[in-house]
């Protein structure tokens, strides 16, 4: 199949090439190299228009057909191109009579291509069976009148009258010729001409979507022909002829219709054709530009020294290599500023971000819009793969669980073979490949900071969430521990001893003397109650059953110090209460053990969201969390909760404990 | 379950009757409306969510039943629902469970409550008394008048005080008049009235 492919290729290549020999043929007879019978040859000014008008067809025949090999416009413009130019050779293949014979009959061939365009534009597919008969008739039509004309006996008009048709009076031709044999089909000819129009508009009224685009691509540039006629006609009547210019607009007309029918139906894979012509342009300005700067330094120097030095060649040579890199930049962004509109914006675009980032004025993360703006797609939304979640998170860090599936093109962005990002965006801009490409290949490395920074606070929150689940199950666990060491083991020791004191109230006279040892017994109970009840306090402390507000006062009667208690915080949830009481009673502690502090004031109040702490004493100050030691351990179960620990602490000024939690409602 | 088995013998050892024994705050509520019972003893954790069901209940008992007397059994010190509850009224009485260990101290505690008296813990009173502030007028007793005053807040009579301290009645209605023109509180002799008096008093001074 590939194999077959490379040889259409080849033999397209071959058509356009013989197209062009046909060409240069016809301009060594205009150059008068090669001697002519024939008079009113084609004058030297029209030859290049009439070049042009033979090249078009091949030249864009044979890019599609490079690319779409098996697509049959390409090679109906290839054989629309090449079979008129035969004529060109034809004196030197068979003489001048074959010559003007043959140019006479195959005027009808030249409408041959666009009626074949017509009918099959743009999928190379007939509109539908019927038309299967319609083109049948055509080809028929186009066959024999060429086939006729070729044995037309007339003799050959002036100014070539000196030469001798060479089929000159021929039976077949008189005969077809005095019958009007012809005349049919030449009305078929006609015919065609108009059911390629009706193709063209019937084809046009059924399309949509890219078709639509595809035909109106043609019917704008098929209406430039009847412009140019009509001008042509215009000109016959008021100035007697419209001489070279009609010549030139119908050539133009012609050019455009090629280049219409071109566009529309590699229209695409545009970017491949689109970025040849950005290609070719770029470079041959650049070639010029330093043949140029090479010959004007050559020039120069060749005045100051000697020319022809190797001095002067190599210095030339080195402007030329230190020219290339700046002007080829330079040459690429003029081209693609009058070329490639979008795209140029497009990356223009990401690089002014990327500078906005870079001077810290715009946060990674805004590349998103930033994307959208620069592919003029405003719904355009980047997803960031987290490769550890093995899932899609949107720049907010907000987890994405499917990708959206609204018919909206996905484009897979990566970075040295690893996925980065999913652009969601418009399916019409898959026909604009090259902006996107171009616009993602300038935004990559902005992708990747927004993408890191956007894995970085995705981890951070789970992080956070999990250590705040495990503090919370702590305290779930110390308050199952606390409850099963009141309600089991205590209840067991004082049913025990209920049971000792009943024993010991029905003992009989006799064994009276045990109950001293008894009253021991049951004294070892109640110790073991109480011991029992401390390390419960220690585990959770039941005052907080009441909220942190009465804990806080009975921490506060229970210290050696004064202490001074402000407590409104209302009730928040058990585990950040708990925190808070533990560092009230660490803050306390510290006062008694290492400030030397006389008094000490505590403060509970919430504002804006957050339970803000305060402890401050009187002490000598001077307190650091230092790690392993009580304050550090503060700090961690406080920032276990998402809050914030600070310690005020100058040498000699008291001591100042500063504590916000965040508690939602 | 099984404290709640001992408990009974040991109230039916003593001469009093139980008439019924049952393990939540539902069921509770059920059979003191239908005996009207002198006395309901309640701990404070009971099924389902074993937090301060028996707190409620007794609470609810009291509103509906003025004739049943309630004593509260806790596992640990809440000094504020203690303050709270034996501060609103007569009839109320709060004990750590271990308490039940002094059986004799226990049945006093008991009748008194029955008696439309007071039964505040111990450690509840030694909470409602620490520390001593500086501006507070508590500070201007002596450390045996603040003795009688933990005794008055337990709810014990004068009677009581005289025997637990090894003094006369006599030493101990000098002891209370002291206290009770320190602490600027004015009242007549009744027991009763004076535990309220005394426990609001320290519950709202725990409480600023």
């Amino acid at each position: 199949m590939i194999g077959a492919m490379r040889g259409l290729r080849i033999v397209a290549c071959g058509i356009a090439l013989a197209t062009t020999a046909e060409l240069t043929v016809g301009l060594l007879h205009v150059l008068e190299v090669i001697p002519s019978r024939e008079r009113d040859w084609i004058p030297l000014a029209i030859y290049p228009f009439l070049a042009l008008a033979l090249l078009a067809p091949a030249v864009i025949g044979l890019l599609i057909a490079l690319q779409l090999p098996c697509n049959r416009i390409a090679w109906i413009l290839l054989l629309g191109s090449f079979v008129p130019s035969v004529q060109l050779s034809a004196e030197q293949l068979f003489g001048a009579g074959w010559s003007l014979q043959s140019e006479r009959a195959t005027i009808p061939l030249l409408f041959a291509w666009p009626v074949a365009v017509a009918f099959v534009f743009p999928n190379g597919r007939l509109l539908s069976r019927r038309w299967r008969w319609v083109a049948g008739a055509a080809v028929v039509s186009f066959g024999l009148t060429v086939a006729m004309k070729i044995f037309d006996p007339v003799a050959i008009e002036p100014p070539n009258q000196g030469i001798r048709n060479p089929v000159l009076g021929n039976h077949l031709g008189e005969v077809i010729e005095n019958n009007g044999l012809w005349i049919p089909f030449a009305i078929g000819v006609l015919a065609s001409l108009l059911a390629g129009v009706l193709a063209v508009a019937l084809r046009f009224r059924r399309s949509a979507g890219i078709e639509r685009l595809q035909m109106l691509w043609l019917v704008w540039a098929a209406m430039l022909t009847p412009l140019a006629i009509g001008y042509d006609v215009l000109a016959g009547f008021l100035l007697g002829g419209g001489g070279a210019i009609s010549f030139m607009l119908l050539v133009a007309a012609e050019v455009a219709l090629v280049a219409a029918i071109g566009i529309a139906v590699v229209r695409y894979r545009l970017y491949a054709i689109d970025r040849l012509v950005n290609r070719t342009l770029v470079y041959v300005t650049l070639s010029l530009l330093l043949v140029g700067a090479y010959a004007a330094v050559t020039l120069a120097l060749g005045v100051v020294v000697a020319s022809g030095s190797d001095w002067v060649v190599a210095l030339a040579t080195l402007v030329v290599a230190v020219a290339f890199r700046p002007l080829r930049s330079r040459v690429q962004d003029l081209v693609d500023r009058r070329f490639s509109r979008a795209r140029y914006e497009g990356v223009r675009r990401v690089r002014d971000f990327e500078e906005e980032v870079r001077e810290g004025r715009r946060e990674p993360e805004a590349i998103v819009p930033v994307l959208a703006e620069a592919l003029r797609d405003p719904l355009a939304t980047l997803l960031f793969w987290l490769p550890a979640s093995a899932t899609y998170a949107d720049e907010s860090g907000a987890l994405v669980a499917a990708l959206p599936n609204d018919g909206r093109a996905q484009f897979e962005i990566e970075r040295e073979g690893a996925r980065t990002a999913v652009l969601v965006h418009d399916a019409g801009l898959l026909e604009k490949p090259d902006l996107l490409r171009n616009v993602l290949t300038a935004a990559g490395l902005s992708i990747e900071i927004a993408r890191l920074r956007v894995e970085v606070r995705f981890q951070l929150a789970e992080v956070e969430a999990s250590r705040a689940r495990i503090v919370e199950a702590g305290y779930e666990e110390r308050r199952r521990l606390e409850r099963d060491l009141h309600d089991g083991a205590q209840q067991r020791l004082v049913s025990l001893g209920v049971q000792i004191r009943r024993l010991q109230r029905t003992l009989a006279d006799e064994a009276r003397i045990l109950s001293p040892a008894l009253d021991q017994i049951v004294g070892e109970v109640g110790a073991a109650i109480g011991d029992l009840r401390q390390i419960a306090a220690g585990v959770r402390p039941s005052r907080l059953d009441d909220g942190l507000a009465a804990a806080l006062r009975d921490l506060a009667n229970s210290s050696p110090l004064p202490v001074d208690v402000d407590a409104r915080s209302g009730r928040v949830a058990a585990s950040i209460e708990a925190a808070a009481y533990y560092v009230v009673c660490e803050a306390l502690t510290n006062a008694v053990k290492h400030a030397s502090a006389s008094k000490a004031a505590v403060s509970a109040v919430r504002e804006n969201g957050a339970l803000l702490l305060t402890v401050s004493d009187d002490g000598i100050g001077g307190a650091v969390a230092r790690r392993g030691a009580g304050l550090a351990g503060l700090k961690d179960r406080v920032a276990a909760h998402g809050g914030t620990l600070e310690i005020v602490s100058p040498s000699g000024e008291g001591t100042r404990i500063n504590v916000a939690i965040p508690c939602d409602s | 379950m099984l404290l709640r088995e001992g408990l009974a013998g040991l109230l039916e050892d003593a001469g009093h009757t139980v008439v019924a024994r049952v393990g939540d705050a539902e069921s509770l509520l059920a059979v003191v409306s239908e005996h009207e019972p002198d006395l309901a003893i309640v701990d404070v954790r009971m099924p389902p969510t074993y937090e301060d069901e028996g707190m409620r209940a007794a609470v609810e008992i009291r509103r509906l039943h003025p004739a049943t007397a309630v004593l509260v059994l806790s596992q640990h010190v809440e000094s504020r629902n203690a303050v709270a509850l034996v501060g609103s009224g007569g009839g109320f009485g709060y004990l750590l469970k271990d308490r039940v260990l002094d059986v004799d101290d226990f049945l006093d505690a008991a009748e008194r409550v029955c008696n439309g008296g007071s039964a505040l813990d111990p450690e509840v009173v030694k909470q409602l008394l620490l520390p001593p502030q500086e501006d507070d007028a508590l500070a201007e007793l002596t450390p045996r008048e603040r003795e009688v005053l933990g005794l008055m807040a337990e709810g014990k009579t004068n009677a009581g005080i005289a025997r637990q301290l090894w003094v006369t009645e006599k030493t101990v209605e000098t002891h209370v008049s002291s206290i009770l023109a320190k602490l600027g509180l004015l009242l007549d002799g009744d027991t009763h009235r004076r535990v309220f008096a005394v426990v609001t008093y320290l519950g709202g001074s725990a409480r600023p």
